[in-house]
């Protein structure tokens, strides 16, 4: 009847089926094409420079000529308290824009020295009103399909970080590729000490293992390398730590944290790929808490995390560790915290 | 197991399923090219199912059910029928013309039930199995066998 029908005719078209071999070929191109294209989206990661948010960031606000203005003028109360600063370094241009690079700066209420505190992309946060998803989808979210509301994404970001460590954020920045090779190239360069060698995935060029200075065009290239490293983001986020000490370095060798003209002259030349937000403090006052605290050797911490084997997959606070760093965080013993968990610091030199 | 080792198992037996249900050869490779470029790029994802094989058959469906959304099915099928490359009916003439309308039908019905009378009568799976590749209920797949069925001898009866 039908049903024997319908099976001779379908046992009649077994004939049509095409030769399994150019179809497995064509899948593995289109599969390379494809991841192309993903990493193409993806990679980024630029982190970009942050640190010199610490310091040369919160200037962002000075290209502006009333704010150059108000800049070199300088009266405005120092804050006291610890303040923290979040610095986002974003992906490439395009839409869908990610912050790959989120930094947590904590400046301390001595001033000591600054705690350079990086929060993995992959980490699974709440997100209001979006569920559970990676920290570095917040700032797509914020910023909008065409990716172009830079101060959105930073909104949405700071509100993630804020839920997640519980502490205010005073000021931050976010950072094109564009302003960090704008910005390196500015300071002439940042000394960037890497554990293991570095092959670029984009431009191929090697960067050895050792110091090195790094000028603009690859220090963009190395904070944007996550594949072939150990820990992979992990040590994309290390190595962003690693540049923003660096730049901090240079920055207070310059003297641009203590002379207001250096430090307009250097926004001026970052130019528009920087965004920043102070907040309630006046540039002058941020720069200057900050230039107390750069004095000395910062240092770089990861938060605790762990990763997840199920779904979905990305990070998740290290349950051991990460309450104990983040009481730390909130009640400013970050000193003593990462003087007793030296494996948690990223080494510098 | 490796996507290597699944595709060299069961690509043919993919294509087959696939020119089942798009009745094209050309569309038919299209769909189990996405389908696969997928599978290779999420490979541990899918290795880590019960069974990978009915896991792809599934990813296939629902790639041929939705195939409006994908950019690969907007394109215009030219191509007349009957198909030149069947093998010519050896048996009388009428009833090969009976039966090419079958296949004809076929392409009439919605594409989800044609997929169950695929996985039905071609591919000979349990309702319990189709249920899962389709993702509804065995009720779902039953019923969706018997609307079918009587589309198709709708059909019948009009041309006798």
């Amino acid at each position: 009847m039908i049903e024997d029908d319908l099976r001779a005719a379908f046992a009649r078209r077994e004939a049509l089926t095409p030769p399994t071999g150019p179809v497995r070929a064509a899948i593995d191109r289109a599969v390379v094409r494809r991841r192309r294209r993903r990493l193409r989206l993806r990679l980024a990661g630029t982190a970009l420079a942050v640190v010199a948010a610490a310091l040369a960031g919160f200037t962002a606000i000075a290209p502006r000529p009333p704010e150059t203005a108000n800049l070199l003028a300088t009266p405005s109360p120092t804050p006291t308290g610890a303040l923290n600063v979040l610095l986002l370094g974003l992906d490439q241009a395009g839409t869908g824009r990610r912050a790959d690079s989120v930094l947590l700066v904590h400046v301390p209420a001595d001033r000591s020295r600054l705690y350079l505190v990086s929060l993995p992309r992959d980490l699974l946060v709440p997100i209001p009103g979006r569920g559970t998803d990676k920290l570095n989808a917040s700032f797509a979210f914020g910023a909008g399909p065409s990716g172009k509301d830079l101060s959105a994404g930073y909104r949405a970001t700071r509100q993630v970080v804020a839920q997640l460590t519980g502490v205010r954020i005073d000021a931050g920045a976010v950072l094109t590729y564009g302003a960090t090779r704008e910005l390196t190239d500015a300071v002439g360069g940042v000394s960037v000490c890497l554990p293991t060698a570095i092959r670029s995935y984009h431009t191929r060029r090697t960067y050895p293992a050792g110091c090195q200075r790094l000028d603009g065009a690859a220090a963009v290239d190395v904070l944007r390398q996550r594949y072939g490293l150990p820990d992979s983001g992990l040590d994309r986020d290390r190595n962003a730590g690693r540049y923003a000490a660096g730049l901090l370095t240079r920055v207070r060798e310059q003297g641009v944290l203590t002379n207001p003209v250096l430090l307009s002259r250097l926004v001026t030349k970052v130019g528009p790929g920087l965004v920043t937000d102070t907040g309630e403090l006046s540039l002058p006052a941020l720069v200057s808490a900050a230039g107390n605290a750069a004095s000395a050797e910062p240092v770089a911490v990861g938060l605790p995390v762990r990763y997840t084997e199920k779904q979905p997959y990305g990070f998740r606070l290290d349950p051991a560790l990460a309450p104990g760093f983040l009481d730390a965080l909130r009640a400013d013993r970050l000193g003593e915290w990462t003087a007793a968990h030296p494996k948690q610091v990223t080494g510098l030199r | 197991m490796t996507y290597e080792e699944f595709a060299d198992a069961r690509l043919s037996a993919l294509l087959r399923y696939a020119v089942m249900l798009t009745g094209d050869p050309h569309q038919a490779q299209d769909l189990v090219q996405e389908t696969m470029v997928r599978v290779q790029l999420n490979w541990r994802r899918v290795a880590r199912s019960d069974a990978p094989e009915r896991y792809v058959r599934r990813m296939l469906t629902n790639q041929f059910i939705d195939w409006r959304r994908g950019s690969w099915a907007r394109r215009v099928l030219l191509r007349g029928e009957p198909d030149e490359a069947l093998p010519a009916p050896s048996d009388h003439a009428q009833s090969a013309v009976d039966r090419d309308q079958v296949w004809s039908w076929l392409s009439r019905l919605p594409r989800r039930q044609r997929a169950t009378l695929v996985l039905r009568y071609y591919e000979d799976l349990p309702d319990a199995e189709i249920a899962e590749i389709l993702g509804c209920a065995v009720g779902t797949v039953r019923s969706c066998i018997s609307r079918a069925l009587a589309t198709l001898r709708a059909e019948y009866v009009e041309v006798c």
